[in-house]
């Protein structure tokens, strides 16, 4: 296996660290007295995608140990990781920006939202590009993997949101039906590619069924039958559908944990998702 | 200017491991990082059954998605085609590690830089390559693929080797198989 | 210096050495960078690496390195665990037990055993024999003493080689030149497969010179006789043998061919599986390429020690090349002559007395050949008082473990020379540690064949444990303390610098070039001159006659037989082993382990029925023995059959990489021995197998 957690916990918190700022946007324009949320998804933002960097120059040993090289990732253009490093860079400065005029209580100017949602989702996508570009590898290799992974990290990115809401800002929370909605859709969207995803990678060749087979049937199983379909994906979307059909359920503190736990689950599958991608992935043999 | 490259005759190789030993000493490799790795192959049915083992290391390919995705330029090519890894710009993110189809990188335990065959390169140029050298059943050949007096050239074309995958990465290591 | 210091600095320098990787003892080319080793290479002049080496050559070159080498003298005390103590406290000890033995049981109650080294034979030979006892033994009986011993009985020599370079069709019968390997003879048999030559392998299993084969043919194990005597059967019956050679070169033809009316193909298929119409075929076929065609002489699997009819299997070997006429023919079998050293000053190399009493186990095995005695066989007779080890695993690979764990502790004492902690050493009194080969100096080797050379072991670094010795550096230690370094008055490089000059070389010319030619022999292609009694291929031969056996050329049938629902073992080498003492080697090690090379072949069909996959676990269990290992599903193996690699299942905590890895199949050995020569049938074990786990 060429990367392990480390990696997939970069990729699930750059997502979520992408996916954070933008619900951090879209809560901007649905409730601009919303502050909390707002402010946490901005936070939220540079924090996750600082922890997952960390993560991921814990996995860069020879880098670790004589951290000027990091100064050479800026050199490829051709390289989809620098590429990365480049949305990073700029999507980092954007939320940073972003977060000293809210601290300041200065007015975000439109044109910063804008880029900075450019970048935020370039972000999202480049890690589903990463590893979609890596030919040796039929579960990356795929057009599914990385809308799969955009899905997901919009997903992890309004529930971290989502659960703030709920705590700091329960009332403005309760009222964002849409955040809710989208919730369903990208969960929706999310089992679909997910069911594509292994159809497509199963039936394209032996190393392909092989590593879906071990997801679905062998050493990942677990991981993913529970981690990803019931906590991350079947209990969060059984809980918003829930939650959006009684009208006042939350308001109950069973509701409330309630949608917290499925907040959680969204995050955990989200997690499990990359690690079960960058564990089972079997390589192509070419003898 | 040269243009090396290597062929690997599988209708010659025991799957000895003298090439894996020989070069691990060479370049000073840790028990468990080796530049050559083998693949057992197994067809038919008893009693006719066909059996192979085929030495795969870096092919130094022409085309090399490893070179492409690294990130830092620490992959690169020598003028006479030899891909190395400069250790100094590598940060052993493993994404060349990732994209090479031949699974011919491998990481260096004491410095986490992520090596392969190197073609025996030593002070800048190609040396003598131990794992050819040591080939008990002399199973390889190495030498300037550009020129067709060579003893390379001249073997690619009496056996009609052939790169592992077609033109895939444009390889320079040629197989007779 | 200590092994850490070495290697600092970054000068490169040149040295010549001879492998002590197995038997074959290559010569290499070593570089050394700033003091320490940095890489192994064939040399280009020696006949048996012809300019490579194999996987182990670089393997064992760094047990120089090692963790587990030993670096000091060790005595063994009451509670069993063994204790550091000086090489004069070692030598003392020791010379006054054998000197108490020696009064009390006689010299012919010590023995020596030894896996022959260029100084280690000398110095072995000369240290037991100054003792006064005549027990000097190889590892041969678990090696190839059935077949020195059968082919010396009928062509008066235990060896003779196959003439690859313009042989048109060879036969492997048991044997791999892709596993047991020495590289000249991997060299010799691509060039034949290059040059067309039909190359037919006869085995059980499709082993790793399959790449250069043009036929395998399953084979019963230990049904190779069978399936000689009815190539025999064709040969004669239908007129296809060499009748010149016959009637010129062989004694006992009539006898033979009246013998081998019996043999039909038909008979031979029914013990060895090989069809009828194949045996046909391939006899058919090597009379016609004959004489350019021949069955390899073989080394250990087949006619070496591993069944009840190796001895017999050996002399069939022999009957059929003579029925091809292949003997000294271009691309036959040929007898090549081997340098020896002229006569040394007598005052300063005194001859050493031939020892009175014969050498135990002798008498009950008159077919054993001289050069190699049977060790197992001494062991078992509770005989030996005394036992020496001199590079020498032999309690755990000469046959029983069990047997030889008993030989030992009724000993009165054991001591074992050695550069780690083997199953033997375990069970010594003294351990002493030689230098590994690379840092010392041995006795010059001569090398036969077409031609002649002379090569040496020099040291190619510096000493790293200052507390270990040289094989010579022992046995005059030894010799001193046992009351007969008289004649030891000599150090190593003196010996070898007397015995080069009388082929014409020196140390120093040595030194220069690791291999020097000497004057060629001037082989020709003609029949040879056979050294038995009556001068020619003996097809029928007194001495075997005399032990009750017939001594015409015939068929024994294996001893044990496996019942329903058993399997047949058979064991084999793997490229990167040598019998037990690699397995420690870390770079070595690591291959096995990366690749499950400690995995047991079993057929596809066989599992099937016992519902196992590759990967799974079972137990390999009879009645001697049990222990557990995982399996490799292979369409490469007869069905009925096991193959277990020889090198696995070490004994010894102290080689913490061998321990407990894989499984020896010695251990499921009784402990007996092939009838009149002394091998330890390696091979008559039948075993059965139940999945314990997937
Ligand atoms: N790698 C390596 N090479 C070595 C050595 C080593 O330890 N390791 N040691 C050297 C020494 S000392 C020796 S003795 C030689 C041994 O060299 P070989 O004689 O070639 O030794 P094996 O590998 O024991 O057996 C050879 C083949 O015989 C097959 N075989 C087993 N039983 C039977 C049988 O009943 N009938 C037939 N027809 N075939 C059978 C095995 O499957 C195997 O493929 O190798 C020498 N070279
Ligand atoms: N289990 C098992 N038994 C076997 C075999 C097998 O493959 N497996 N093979 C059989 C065959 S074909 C043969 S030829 C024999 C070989 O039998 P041995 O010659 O006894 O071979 P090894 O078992 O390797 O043991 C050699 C011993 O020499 C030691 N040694 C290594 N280098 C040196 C050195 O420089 N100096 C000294 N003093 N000791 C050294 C090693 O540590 C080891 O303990 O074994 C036979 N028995
Ligand atoms: S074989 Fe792999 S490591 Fe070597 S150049 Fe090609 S892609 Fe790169
Ligand atoms: S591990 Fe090193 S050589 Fe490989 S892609 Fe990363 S920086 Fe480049
Ligand atoms: S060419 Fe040199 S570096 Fe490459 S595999 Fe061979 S010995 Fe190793
Ligand atoms: S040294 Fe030669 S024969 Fe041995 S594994 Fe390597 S290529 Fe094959
Ligand atoms: S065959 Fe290999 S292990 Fe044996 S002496 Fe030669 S190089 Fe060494
Ligand atoms: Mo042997």
């Amino acid at each position: 296996m060429v990367w392990g957690p480390l990696i997939a916990g970069y990729l699930f918190l750059a997502g979520a660290a992408a996916g954070a700022y933008l619900t951090a946007v879209l809560v901007e324009r649905l409730d601009p007295e919303a502050r909390a949320m707002r402010f946490a998804g901005r936070i939220l933002g540079l924090v996750l995608l600082g922890i997952g960097l960390v993560m991921l120059m814990i996995d860069a040993e020879a880098g670790l140990k004589n951290p000027l090289r990091f100064i050479y990732l800026v050199m490829n253009p051709e390289s989809v990781m620098t590429l990365g490093v480049y949305f990073i860079c700029v999507f980092m400065a954007v939320d940073f920006a972003t977060c000293v005029l809210e601290f300041l209580k200065k007015p975000v100017p439109g044109a910063l939202t804008i880029v900075g949602s450019v970048f935020a989702f370039a972000v999202a996508a480049y890690t589903g590009f990463l590893l979609g570009v890596v030919n040796d590898y039929p579960l990356w290799n795929n057009s599914v993997l990385p809308i799969l992974f955009v899905a997901s990290a919009l997903t992890a990115g309004l529930a971290a949101v989502s659960l703030v809401g709920m705590f700091a800002e329960r009332a403005a929370f309760e009222k964002m039906a849409l955040l809710k909605q989208i919730h369903i859709g990208l969960a929706v969207l999310e089992g679909v590619a997910l069911f594509a995803l292994c159809a497509i990678v199963y039936s394209n060749s032996v190393e392909g069924a092989m590593a879906v087979s071990s997801m679905l049937t062998g050493s990942y199983a677990g991981l993913f039958w529970v981690g990803i379909v019931a906590v991350g994906l079947v209990a969060p979307l059984a809980i918003a559908v829930a939650e959006l059909k009684s009208e006042n359920a939350s308001e109950s503190g069973f509701g409330l944990a309630l949608g917290a736990a499925g907040e959680v689950g969204a995050l955990a599958g989200s997690f499990c998702l990359r690690l079960i991608v960058v564990l089972a992935a079997v390589p192509l043999i070419l003898v | 200017m040269a243009r090396y490259g290597m062929l690997i005759n599988t209708k010659k190789c025991v799957g000895c491991f003298a090439c894996r030993l020989a070069c691990q000493m060479k370049n000073e490799l840790e028990v468990k990082e080796s530049f050559i790795h083998y693949e057992d192959v197994e067809k038919g049915k008893f009693p006719r059954v066909y059996a192979e083992v085929v030495p795969m290391q870096c092919m130094h390919c022409e085309d090399a998605p490893c070179q492409t995705v690294c990130p830092t330029h620490a992959t690169y090519t020598t003028d006479d085609g030899v891909v190395l890894v400069e250790e100094e710009r590598c940060i052993g993110c493993k994404y060349c590690m990732a994209v090479c189809p031949y699974h011919a990188r491998v990481q260096i335990e004491s410095t986490g830089v992520i090596e392969k065959c190197r073609f025996c390169y030593e002070n800048g140029e190609v040396g003598k390559p131990s794992c050819v050298s040591t080939c008990i059943s002399k199973a390889r050949i190495f030498g300037d693929l550009d020129d067709p007096e060579s003893e390379i050239s001249k073997a690619i074309v009496a056996h009609n080797a052939l790169p592992l995958a077609g033109n895939l990465t444009e390889s320079k290591i040629f197989y007779v198989r | 210096a200590s092994p850490d210091e070495q290697g600092k600095g970054s000068e490169v320098s040149r040295g010549f050495t001879l492998c002590n990787g197995c038997s074959s003892k290559c010569g290499l080319v070593c570089t050394v960078k700033g003091g320490r080793l940095w890489t192994v290479e064939g040399h280009k002049d020696h006949p048996y690496a012809k300019g490579t080496a194999c996987g182990r050559a670089h393997g064992v070159a760094q047990m120089a390195y090692s963790a587990s080498r030993i670096t000091t003298p060790l005595r063994k005390t009451e509670d069993g665990s063994f204790v550091p103590c000086t090489w004069d406290e070692a030598f003392a000890e020791i010379g006054e037990r054998v000197k108490k033995i020696q009064a009390e049981s006689g010299p012919e109650s010590i023995a020596m055993i030894q896996d022959p080294r260029p100084s280690g034979k000398y110095y072995s030979k000369r240290f037991i024999n100054a003792l006064g006892s005549a027990n000097l033994y190889t590892h041969g009986c678990a090696c190839n003493l059935s077949k020195e011993s059968g082919l010396t009985e009928v062509i008066g020599t235990g060896k003779y080689s196959t003439d690859f370079g313009k042989a048109k069709m060879v036969m492997f019968v048991g044997r791999s030149y892709g596993d047991g390997i020495r590289p000249s003879s991997v060299q010799s048999v691509a060039a034949a497969a290059d040059a067309n030559c039909r190359v037919v392998l006869v085995d059980p299993r499709l082993n790793n010179t399959g790449i250069f084969a043009t036929d395998w043919v399953p084979i019963v194990p230990g049904g190779d006789l069978a399936f000689l005597l009815g190539m025999c059967n064709v040969l004669i019956e239908e007129d296809l043998y060499n009748h010149e050679f016959i009637e010129n070169e062989t004694v006992g033809f009539d006898e033979f061919a009246a013998q081998c009316k019996e043999y039909t193909p038909e008979w031979a298929e029914g013990i060895c599986g090989v069809s009828a119409d194949r045996i046909r075929e391939l006899a058919r076929a090597m009379a016609k390429a004959a004489p350019a065609a021949s069955i390899e002489p073989s080394w250990r699997a087949v006619n070496g020690c591993s069944y009840a009819n190796s001895f017999e299997t050996a002399r069939a070997f022999c009957a059929v090349n003579a029925l091809l006429g292949s003997f000294g023919q271009k691309g036959g079998a040929l007898l090549t002559s081997t340098p020896s050293f002229g006569d040394l000053d007598p005052e300063k190399f005194p001859k050493v007395p031939k020892p009175k009493v014969k050498r135990v186990g002798d008498a009950e095995y008159p077919l054993v050949l001289d050069s190699m005695g049977s060790a197992a066989v001494a062991a078992a007779s509770g005989k030996v008082k005394a036992f020496f080890f001199y590079n020498s695993n032999g309690a755990r690979g000469y046959g029983s473990p069990k047997m030889w764990t008993k030989a030992l502790e009724d000993a009165e004492l054991v001591v074992t020379i050695d550069i780690q902690m083997s199953e033997t050493a375990m069970q010594s009194d003294f351990v002493l540690p030689e230098c590994s080969y690379i840092e010392r100096m041995e006795v010059p080797e001569a090398l036969g064949g077409k031609k002649h050379a002379v090569a040496m072991r020099l040291p190619v670094i510096d000493r790293i444990h200052p507390e270990t010795k040289s094989c010579d550096e022992i046995f005059a230690g030894l010799a001193e303390a046992c009351g007969v370094g008289k004649y030891f008055g000599f150090s190593v490089e003196e010996l070898s610098e007397a015995q080069l000059n009388t082929v014409g070389t020196s140390v120093a010319e040595m030194r220069e070039k690791g291999v020097v030619a000497l004057p060629d022999p001037n082989f020709e292609y003609k029949v040879p001159k056979f050294k038995t009694k009556s001068g020619k291929l003996e097809l029928s031969n007194e001495k075997v006659g005399a032990t009750g056996m017939n001594p015409v050329i015939s068929y024994i049938p294996r001893k044990v037989m496996p019942g329903e629902g058993e399997f047949f073992v058979i064991g084999g080498k793997q490229s990167i082993h040598s019998h037990t003492m690699t397995l420690p080697v870390e770079s070595l090690n690591a291959i096995s382990r990366e690749y499950d090379m400690e995995r047991i072949w079993m057929a596809t069909a066989d599992a099937e029925k016992l519902g196992i996959e590759t990967g799974d676990l079972v137990e390999v269990y009879n009645d001697n023995h049990s222990d557990k290992v995982a399996v490799k599903v292979t369409e490469r193996i007869m069905p009925g059959v096991l193959f277990v690699p020889s090198h696995y299942g070490g004994k010894s905590k102290d080689l913490s990489l061998a321990y407990g890895y894989g499984i020896d199949m010695s251990d499921y050995l009784d402990g007996d021995f092939e009838p009149h020569v002394g091998s330890i049938m390696s091979q008559e074990v039948a075993v059965k197998v139940r999945k314990v786990q997937a």
